[in-house]
């Protein structure tokens, strides 16, 4: 089934899409998280999904940069002269999400460490900031690597930001789907009662990335493409989604959150698929030494010696006193 | 027009800055924290072992800071590793890309260890004191095999770069990773890490709350951890014998600036194993934490010092035999004395309308594509400079015999024409940038600037 279709660069694509969703899936508690957490500081509500999203978001994002490498590392691949372009036009600018991701990820130790309501309130807000920037760099990259023809007159101009009309609606659809994705993963730890607070945070998230991409339409921008099936998909399993969220608010002590977690990797596999499906023209004729490179089976032994170290850990950590 | 024989790549400018100082100084920062996270998760294995068998206060220094400097270590390391990927791209587009192309399974494969070694560490950093001693033993020596099992594969990938061996005659992926200097750099590394780990150790139990012949034992043990250090006169003797003749020569002389890294690298290395090996491990002294910091202090600068060797050691190339410090393939520059340096170059220059002449602007635009990667025209390394005492003839043979000028620099990838215009721009900037500047073209001036071009060929200047 497309793009699984067995050469190197559907390889290539179908280890970045599945890399690239786990590293969302991270991103989305951290992003999310946060925005959470420092609402709640505002209100000063004692909440135990914010306790909890404050103690394991520094956690959330060493997984996600982590997770963050390996489509890093396949995008050069498959986007090589796109993605080298767009970083150099968008150059010291686009290079200031590493610093932003080192305050963000001290901040959060700070809002984890502090007892004091407003240290953590500032350090809540400094961290959601330089997340922000990050979320708002990717998706300026992202479309700058596909407006080829903006590429001579934004060098010409030494223009380091990329103001089109369609950077803001898409950063608007990832924040949305970012809420839904945090909401998912909180409700594995959070209480019945409080899994009517997260539905509503779901249903809101998936309301904006729809009003966004209605605005994505209404501008002309390439969003919609049925690659192959996938849109189909993805419009089922979010329907299926909704439904499991709004179980959930009605029963939240009952198997909705399962159903909801299902949907909601079905929903995040197709979605990737089909954010990708616009560019996908855009790949690279492969060069020969990347085809030929050698080295996959190096790399499977290892990933399957992983998996199993990683569960090893998991399970170890599981059976770890409770503090 | 004939299809483009180079990829070009929109270039950027540091102000006073050139590349090499900004790669060299997220390298340097980079390289020292990840390998601090890879001894110091050998060390904290070692510890845990010592404590388990009745050592007293080795359990209490691996739940101690050093434990929390290591998450930081490995964190900030991730994100600076992210940062070279960045700044790499901004410094030579193509070197990263032909590296990826090449060894994007083993790259993956480094991941995977990484991947590893967060998880591991994370677990014992969050949940460490209330796991079993079996759990915790287990977990650290995940971390710390899984850390240097990641340093493995880069190493490799980086070592390549320098000395690709019997890649170069097709002898495949193993061949290139295997390389020359892999065993030498990646012993190196190892004993640089543990070193590291040692120092940090020795400032971190400084520290702790224990009367100083508590403290003392606790030293003796973690200094012990930079004994490898003994054998880094060996390692670095192996490394310069098996890396290329010409390199080998600017570390020993041939290039003033380079072997004075070299002495730097050497000098701080031998101070700082002289006071442990003698100091702490025979003479069994106690070392205090700010003569510690000191010692760290020092082997930061030996490690940027010899990272800049490493990354000097390469020129005229990016990737020995491959591709130049250029960003051109040695093929390519036959091509492009052909059809000029810019001639297909898509991007204009940002202050164009500050040259007077076309030439002036052809010669701005050859600077960009053929200098801009080591020079700059003002700041450090400062073309314009090293150039102002010269006559317009020695300019123009020298820029044109480039690779004979000096061997570390890759041969002139243009025209003659092109060539006239880098020295006309040379003269116009030592000139203050003049508001009119005559143009050069005296057709017998550049039948000489063509004849100097076809004399010195297209081959590398030192060992190709």
């Amino acid at each position: 089934m497309w793009p699984f279709t067995g050469s190197a660069p559907a390889a290539w694509l179908v280890l970045y899409l599945v890399t690239f969703a786990l590293h969302v899936v991270f991103i989305s508690y951290v992003l999310a998280g946060t925005g959470y957490a420092l609402v709640q500081a505002l209100r000063r509500k004692d909440d135990p999904i914010a306790d909890r999203a404050r103690d394991l978001l520094p956690f959330m994002l060493g997984l996600g940069i982590t997770a963050g490498v390996a489509p890093l590392l396949f995008l050069q691949l498959l986007y090589q002269r796109q993605f080298y372009t767009a970083n150099l036009l968008l150059g010291p600018r686009w290079g200031a999400v590493v610093p932003a991701l080192i305050v963000g990820f001290y901040a959060l130790y700070l809002a984890k460490a502090t007892t004091m309501v407003r240290w953590r309130r500032l350090a809540l807000a400094t961290a959601l900031v330089c997340f922000t920037f990050v979320a708002w760099s990717w998706s300026e990259l992202h479309l700058v690597m596909q407006d080829q023809p903006a590429w001579r007159a934004m060098y010409a101009a030494g223009d380091r930001f990329y103001a089109q009309a369609g950077v803001l609606p898409r950063l608007l659809l990832w924040l949305g789907a970012m809420a839904t994705l945090f909401a998912t993963v909180a409700a594995w730890w959070a209480a019945a009662g409080d899994r009517r607070r997260l539905a509503v945070i779901a249903l809101a998230g998936r309301l904006v990335s729809a009003i966004a991409v209605g605005l994505l339409v209404a501008g002309d921008a390439a969003v919609i493409t049925a690659a192959h099936g996938w849109l189909y998909l993805l419009i089922a399993a979010i329907a299926i989604e909704l439904a499991a969220w709004i179980w959930t608010w009605l029963a939240p002590g009952g198997a909705g959150v399962a159903l909801v977690t299902g949907a909601g990797t079905a929903a995040l596999l197709a979605g990737v698929v089909v954010r990708e499906a616009p560019r996908l023209a855009a790949i690279e004729a492969p060069r020969t030494s990347a085809v030929e490179a050698s080295g996959f089976w190096v790399f499977g032994l290892t990933a399957l010696l992983g998996v199993a170290l990683i569960t090893w850990i998991v399970r170890a950590i599981r059976s770890a006193a409770p503090s | 027009m004939d299809p483009s024989p180079v990829p070009y790549f929109p270039v950027n400018e540091f102000g006073p800055l050139m590349k090499g100082l900004v790669i060299g100084g997220v390298g340097i920062l980079h390289v020292f924290l990840a390998q601090f996270a890879i001894g110091g998760g050998m060390l904290l294995y070692y510890f845990e072992r010592l404590g388990q068998r009745g050592t007293p206060d080795a359990r209490t220094f691996v739940d101690s800071t050093f434990r929390i400097l290591v998450l930081v270590s490995f964190v900030v390391g991730a994100l600076t590793g992210v940062a070279m990927w960045f700044t790499t791209i901004q410094v030579g587009a193509r070197t990263i890309g032909l590296m990826i192309d090449e060894f994007h399974w083993l790259w993956a494969t480094e991941w995977v260890w990484f991947s590893i070694e967060i998880s591991a560490g994370y677990a014992f950093y969050r949940f460490g004191p209330r796991l079993d001693d079996r759990t915790r033993l287990r977990l650290l020596a995940i971390y710390a095999g899984a850390a240097w099992m990641s340093l493995f594969w880069i190493n490799g990938i980086l070592a390549w770069q320098l000395t690709p061996g019997a890649w170069l005659d097709g002898g495949g992926l193993w061949a290139g990773f295997f390389n020359p200097s892999f065993w030498p750099s990646l012993l190196f590394r190892t004993a640089v890490a543990t070193t590291l780990a040692a120092l940090a150790a020795c400032i971190v139990i400084n520290t702790m709350d224990l009367p100083r012949e508590r403290k003392a034992a606790l030293i003796r043990r973690a200094s012990r951890f930079a004994a490898p250090m003994a054998v880094m006169p060996l390692l670095a003797g192996w490394f310069v014998a098996v890396i290329p003749a010409d390199s080998r020569q600017w570390l020993m002389g041939g290039s003033m600036p380079m072997t004075m890294f070299v002495g730097v690298a050497a000098g701080a290395s031998t101070l700082i194993g002289g006071y442990v090996v003698v100091g702490l491990i025979f003479k069994r002294l106690y070392i205090n934490g700010a003569t510690a910091t000191l010692l760290l202090a020092l082997a930061f600068g030996a490690t940027a010092a010899g990272e800049f060797v490493r990354e000097g050691a390469r020129k005229p190339y990016t990737v020995r035999g491959v591709l130049y410090s250029t960003s051109i393939t040695p093929d390519e520059v036959a091509a492009l004395r052909q059809h000029g340096a810019t001639t297909h170059d898509p991007y204009p220059l940002r202050d164009e309308a500050r040259y007077p002449t076309a030439q002036l602007v052809l010669g701005a635009k050859v600077h960009r594509t053929l200098c801009d990667a080591c020079h700059t025209l003002h700041g450090a390394n400062a073309i314009v400079e090293l150039t102002r005492t010269w006559t317009d003839d020695q300019l123009r043979l020298n820029i044109a015999k480039l690779q004979r000028t000096k061997a570390f620099m890759p041969p002139f990838a243009g025209t003659a024409r092109d060539v006239e215009a880098m020295v006309q721009l040379l003269r116009w900037e030592a000139a203050d940038a003049p508001a009119s500047w005559p143009t050069s073209e005296d057709p017998v001036t550049l039948a000489q600037i063509a004849k100097w071009l076809d004399e010195v060929g297209t081959s590398p200047g030192g060992a190709p």
